[in-house]
């Protein structure tokens, strides 16, 4: 219970870091930050401009604490303040059409590129004096290397622009009736690529972190002890050596749930997936700065609970943490 | 059962590849167990007596093998066994007891579960037959039966390495090997775990292969010994000669390293120098360098182990040995 | 300590490939306005010749006896040249051709150069960031893990915070705010939030050297924290230091290209990251022009298995677990 509070305070400031950080940066801006911000978004309306203002808390004449207590509140109660892109929606609105995609396209491949890369990463350490094990892992330590914004460029330059297979962008078709069964066909025809690459790219650590961790738990006493005792070379494999190298990744996937409202940011952006990512990427050309800051936060917050859960999720499966033993 | 061979070992020779080469840590070992024999193996860290169990249990792994060499169990040579029907003899001929309890057993795997499933592997019998089985082993060593559940971390050394025992004994083979079992726990705890072994050993009848570098522990349990030094036997025969009248130069510098349990105090001397590394041995004695004694013909010849008396040999020109 | 750890670490086939690769691109950074055909920033090529010179008549103006030995005149010659200046505009977007091998962009710049160029901006973003980080994350660590108690408390507890804070839309955030001139804003970003995992990795190291049997020793016999920290918890410390440096120089090379093709950051630069964000900006791939947004991505690519290939040599030094037979 100890190990409980301590994770659930460590959640309860790292989530008050994040929103401070997102509080001083705008007033961390050289000069009057209304100013800078005047000069920033050429040729816009007053009435946005005194949104952007508000947003801030710029607006009053209250002192630095009061504004950060007025922040804090208004943050808490889900008030983000209002999309300059698209005035006047407020960002939460904005948010809400994002998030459904997002979750969808980066839920599934989180679930695929652990599961995949974390069989292939058992399977490259048992079989690790094997050519095909080696060459795998080099191939995925090769594609980890690229960035991976890139590897959709490439993608879509083959499978979409050479090879017309996929469409070049966007989540939907937009000729079919929405929730019909022909548009969510597109759905996931305008999806694979995305996902593809997501997957693809994630996989290479998943496996990785799997294999070392294997590989050192291969060579741990109880190994060398459960096949003394004569154990089914299988049973060696997945309940003695995958079951306790399997422990940090499990945090890893749990913790990569967080990952999944921001982790795909780049691959939107790419594919114009009109998920959190996507709508980043417009925020920031657009400056629309509260949008922006509420996704920073949103995406922060998402880590945060996720770490929380991945540490009570680690408290369940080994029994030293269990015990405070570690 | 009086004097019927169990385990016979015929010229072994293993060891593990390096960088620099291969390292042949056991060389040409040949051993002989009798059923029912306590064998005590001894030597400092480094003189292959760890690689000897692991050959015998078949537990090299990734670099380390066997070179060449018998390993006879009632005239089945483990050698030359492939990986299946090796596991066949695994626990149920012959078990093994870790240095580390802590490290050998699976930290997040229940004792009941680690114990039901050595028993599930060898017999085909219900999972609550084999927890039945687990259970009197247990208790056989001392631990309560409310212990059944716990985690390994939950556990004291002593208690860790009891359950161990326990583990090893329960398809009650005709072998156990302990490879240092006692090195990780207190002085006090070390002794009732040796008693423990000696009850049980008169109970099931058992042999033993106890390894260890400290020879002290040895001497009164073990029916017969055997020095090992850098990959080699250089001293071997009954406990109660061999201790009271040490031949070799190297039992001679490891009796007088530790001081006598109920002798007079005399001055503990140990050995000067290290042992030779393990990769091309220089010809000669290897225990040549650092021996008080050595002669000029020391060094031309490696000396093999030659009879004293019947059960008794020493590898060492002094004793007759031949280069 | 050092010289062994090099010395390993060319023995070593995977780091040895890797050291090499760094250093042709080293190289290519270094020496990249001799190796480029043309500036980066060129559209065009101008050649002015001389063609023509006609020296005309002397003139004397004035004529003057100034003593019995000296006499002064004054002439002009009239003389005229005629040149030729020939302005070789690149065309735009143009495919790859003997002139332009990787082709131009829409500003007529030729790519090669681009590339050359942009790989001297990115190998030194990568790797100042890289030192910078290294020095800070182990300056902390040493402090953290040797002075330990209050001292180490607040820094592992923000090493901690900081550490779950996902980096890359903090970079995106930060970037956007902060006004881009040259490269150095970006060394700041980038460092900013990378910094708490090789703290964390650095300290972790420190902590279990400082309970070593040898550095127990010395503490026991009254050397001085300096001579303790310098000279026998650093040199211990090489191999997962350096592999921090070329991880952190990894993920620094990736995440420049990354803020820059998305528009954060300084678009004016010329790195691989600025020429894809262009490529992307002018629908390379819609026109197919593979040549524009294929070549920095490799670029990327062969710089990072450089560091990965490094940093697997360093992990079969320090982990001979992982060490393949």
């Amino acid at each position: 219970m100890k190990y409980f509070a301590r994770k659930f305070g460590m959640l309860i400031f790292t989530l008050l870091i994040s929103m401070t950080i997102n509080f001083f940066l705008p007033r961390l801006m050289p000069g009057d930050p209304a100013k800078a911000l005047m000069d920033r978004m050429e040729g816009v309306d007053a009435e946005k401009l005194d949104s952007v203002r508000a947003a801030f808390g710029l607006d009053t004449q209250d002192s630095l604490p009061v504004q950060y207590g007025k922040y804090l509140l208004n943050t808490v109660r889900g008030d983000l303040g209002i999309s300059l892109s698209r005035f006047p929606m407020p960002v939460s609105t904005v948010l809400a059409s994002a998030l459904p995609w997002t979750i969808g396209l980066m839920g599934l491949c989180t679930i695929f590129g652990f599961a995949i890369g974390t069989l292939l990463g058992i399977w490259a350490a048992w079989r690790r004096q094997r050519k095909l094990a080696s060459f795998t892992v080099g191939f995925f330590s090769f594609i980890r290397s690229f960035p991976y914004f890139w590897l959709g460029l490439c993608l879509i330059y083959a499978f979409a622009f050479k090879l017309r297979l996929f469409p070049l962008g966007g989540a939907f078709s937009i000729d079919q009736a929405r929730g019909s069964a022909g548009w969510w066909l597109s759905v996931l025809r305008y999806g694979t690529l995305p996902a593809f690459t997501i997957t693809l790219s994630s996989l290479g650590a998943w496996m990785l972190m799997m294999r070392n961790n294997m590989i050192n738990v291969l060579a741990e006493e109880y190994i060398t002890l459960a096949v003394a005792k004569g154990l089914p070379a299988k049973r060696i494999k997945r309940v003695y050596a995958a079951r306790n190298a399997i422990l940090p990744s499990v945090t890893g996937f749990a913790m990569s749930f967080g990952f999944i409202v921001g982790g795909g940011l780049i691959t939107e952006m790419v594919f114009a997936y009109p998920g959190m990512g996507y709508m980043l990427y417009q925020a920031v050309n657009a400056k629309d700065y509260p949008l922006m800051q509420a996704i920073f936060l949103i995406i922060a917050g998402s880590v945060l609970v996720a770490n929380f859960i991945a540490d009570i999720v680690i408290m369940f499966l080994d029994p030293r943490v269990r015990d405070g033993a570690k | 059962m009086a004097d019927t061979t169990l385990l016979e070992i015929d010229h072994l020779k293993a060891g593990y590849a390096t960088k620099a080469g291969f390292v042949r840590a056991v060389d040409d070992v040949s051993l002989s167990l009798r059923r029912g024999e306590f064998l005590g193996i001894a030597g400092e860290s480094g003189c292959g007596k760890s690689t000897l169990a692991y050959a015998i249990m078949r537990l090299l792994r990734d670099s380390a093998r066997i070179e060449s060499g018998r390993i006879l169990l009632e005239g089945t040579d483990l050698a030359g066994l492939d990986e299946a029907d090796m596991n066949g003899y695994r626990w149920t001929k012959l078990s093994m007891v870790f240095q580390s309890a802590m490290n050998a057993l699976n930290p997040v795997l229940s004792i009941e579960e680690q114990l039901v499933d050595a028993v599930l592997a060898h017999r085909s019998i219900p999972r609550a037959a084999a927890r039945d089985l687990a259970m009197e082993m247990l208790e056989l060593v001392d631990i309560n039966a409310d212990r059944f559940s716990s985690f390994p971390h939950q556990l004291s050394g002593g208690m860790r390495q009891r359950i161990m025992i326990a583990m090893a004994l329960l398809l009650r083979p005709d072998l156990l090997i302990m490879d240092e079992p006692t090195t990780a726990l207190d002085v006090v705890v070390q002794r009732s775990i040796l008693q423990k072994i000696q009850e049980l050993r008169q109970r099931l009848g058992f042999s033993v292969i106890f390894i260890t570098h400290d020879l002290s522990l040895l001497v009164e349990i073990s029916d017969s010994l055997a020095i090992m030094y850098a990959g080699k036997v250089c001293e071997y025969g009954p406990s109660r000669e061999l201790y009271g009248a040490p031949a070799h130069p190297y039992t001679k510098g490891l009796m007088n390293s530790f001081p006598s349990l109920t002798g007079p105090l005399g001055r503990m001397s140990g050995i000067e120098g290290q042992a030779p590394g393990l990769i091309d041995p220089p010809p000669g004695c290897r225990f040549a360098p650092r021996c008080a004694l050595a002669e000029p013909r020391c060094l031309s010849g490696d000396p093999v182990l030659a009879e004293l008396s019947p059960g008794r040999a020493c590898a060492c020109v002094r004793c007759g040995g031949s280069l | 300590m050092i010289k062994d750890f090099l010395k390993t670490l060319v023995e070593n086939r995977k780091s040895l490939a890797g050291l090499i690769m760094l250093g042709v691109l080293i190289f290519i950074a270094l020496f990249a306005p001799l190796l480029a055909p043309y500036p980066p920033k060129a559209d065009r090529t101008e050649r002015t010749a001389l063609i023509e010179e006609t020296v005309g008549d002397q003139e004397t103006l004035s004529e003057e006896r100034l003593s019995d030995d000296v006499e002064k005149s004054t002439y002009v010659v009239a003389t005229s040249r005629k040149w030729e200046k020939t302005v070789n505009y690149f065309p735009l977007r143009a495919k790859p051709s003997s002139a332009h091998l990787l082709g131009t962009n829409h500003a007529g710049n030729d790519l090669l150069s681009q590339l050359i160029a942009g790989t001297r901006i990115s190998v030194f973003v990568g790797l100042a960031t890289g030192l910078f980080v290294t020095l800070v994350s182990l300056t902390l660590a040493l402090l953290s893990g040797y002075l330990g108690g209050v001292f180490d408390d607040i820094i592992n507890f923000f090493t901690n915070v900081f550490l779950v804070i996902p980096g890359l839309p903090l970079m995106i955030v930060i970037g956007t705010y902060i006004p881009m001139h040259g490269v150095l804003p970006i060394i700041l970003i980038l460092a900013f939030t990378s910094w708490p995992y090789p703290t964390r990795l650095l300290r972790s190291q420190v902590l279990s050297l400082k309970n070593r049997d040898f550095v127990m020793a010395s503490r026991m016999l009254g050397e001085r924290t300096s001579f303790i920290v310098f000279r026998e918890i650093l040199p211990n410390m090489i191999s997962i230091v350096m592999s921090e440096f070329f991880a952190v120089s990894l993920s620094a090379i990736l995440a420049e290209a990354t803020l820059e093709f998305i528009g954060v950051g300084n678009i004016t630069v010329v790195s691989w990251g600025t020429i894809l964000y262009w490529a992307q900006a002018n629908g390379a791939i819609l026109m197919g022009a593979w040549w524009w947004f294929l070549p920095p991505g490799l670029m990327i690519a062969l710089t990072g298995t450089a560091f990965v290939l490094v940093n697997f040599g360093i992990d079969e030094i320090s982990n001979p677990r992982l060490r393949k037979r």
